[in-house]
């Protein structure tokens, strides 16, 4: 199994983290919060968006219909979202089919740890209505947060 | 799924979670610091007390919008479709995992949109006798409220909370009241609509 890049995207439509790997031999490799990956982050937030929205009107009654992941010719992404309306999107080849329990790993042991549960941290990445539906650029900047993501993907990168 | 069988698994969930997810702390240090908070209001606001209440609600707002993501990230429960299941979830659930109880859940609206918990054995207010002057204005545990209305505004359900009566100002019961507003939108991206 390979990850390529990880990303996070918050209820206003924005990417708030996001990391992508260039070489698979080194883990330091690549970008963090970059401005280069911003088109990236909105194609593929347009694309998770528009296959949620599909899944949620064939979903059969009112009970959760989520995308879990999309293979795609050459990687597969994996989506957790939470309630609080939170997107963890992982990037990898065909070797595992699901990182699911990852992702909730990032959600409960990172993201609640070192982003909610520090005061101050924003809770909210928004600052104002200017900043809502996909317009926003504040990115998770905490040092404790990266390192413990870096920590924790870092050896599954060219496993 | 029929009903009952949901309502006891999100029981089962809140009770997996209390035991063996969530660090226990001693009741009556949380109980102490919580009254320490109170009385230090009471005393900063020369005892307006409907200041304070005002006070402890945005208190309880902020732990709100932040512990409902500690409480997803412990139980990886969707999002409710409907305010019957949104109570069981804050009955059995929430309550359960935080405060180690499971208030009742009686008093529905005939539209279904507001209901009222029952908190028979509160924590916050255990070993508590509000002062006369007190009695008449305090809501001791208005946390709570801004707690739940915080926690709710996350999963988007614009909800109004408050407390009806309670024990400590001489009523038979401490009864808390929800009642939904409306179910806020999901955002989507500029240009999708």
């Amino acid at each position: 199994m390979a990850i390529y890049s990880f990303w996070i995207f918050d209820k206003h439509c924005n990417c708030i983290f996001d990391r992508e790997w260039t070489l698979i031999s080194n883990s330091a490799s690549g970008t963090i919060n970059s401005k280069q990956t911003e088109e990236t982050a909105k194609l593929l937030y347009g694309m998770i968006y528009s296959l949620r929205s599909v899944t949620q009107k064939l979903s059969k009654d009112d009970t959760a219909n989520d995308v879990r992941s999309i293979s795609i010719g050459k990687y597969r992404i994996h989506t957790y979202c939470t309630a609080s309306g939170l997107w963890f999107v992982l990037l990898s080849d065909y070797k595992q089919p699901s990182y699911s329990h990852v992702l909730r790993y990032i959600h409960s042991h990172i993201y609640v740890k070192y982003v909610t549960h520090n005061i101050l941290s924003p809770y909210d990445f928004a600052e104002n209505e200017n900043e809502t539906r996909g317009q926003g650029f504040r990115k998770i900047s905490n040092r404790n947060f990266i390192s413990a993501v870096e920590a924790f993907l870092g050896p599954m990168i060219a496993q | 799924m029929s009903a009952p069988a949901q309502s006891k698994s999100l029981k089962a969930i809140g009770e997996d979670t209390w035991k063996n997810k969530t660090e226990k702390v001693n009741a009556e240090l949380f109980t102490l610091t919580y009254g320490a908070i109170v009385s230090q209001l009471c005393a900063d606001y020369d005892r307006d007390f409907q200041k304070v209440n005002n006070h402890l609600f945005s208190m309880g707002y902020n732990i709100g919008v932040r512990l409902v993501e500690d409480f997803l990230a412990r139980t990886a429960l969707p999002r409710c479709e409907n305010m019957v299941k949104t109570s069981e979830m804050i009955s059995k659930c929430a309550f359960k995992i935080f405060l180690n109880m499971t208030p009742q859940v009686t008093n529905w609206s005939s539209e279904k949109d507001a209901f009222s918990l029952m908190l028979d054995e509160n924590p916050l207010s255990d070993f508590v006798e509000l002062p006369m002057d007190a009695m008449k204005q305090l809501w001791y545990s208005n946390v709570l409220s801004g707690v739940l209305k915080g926690a709710l505004e996350m999963v988007q359900l614009d909800c109004d909370v408050w407390f009806v009566s309670d024990i400590l100002k001489g009523d038979p019961q401490t009864e808390l009241r929800i009642k939904l507003n409306k179910v806020l939108k999901d955002e989507v991206p500029i240009g999708e609509d």
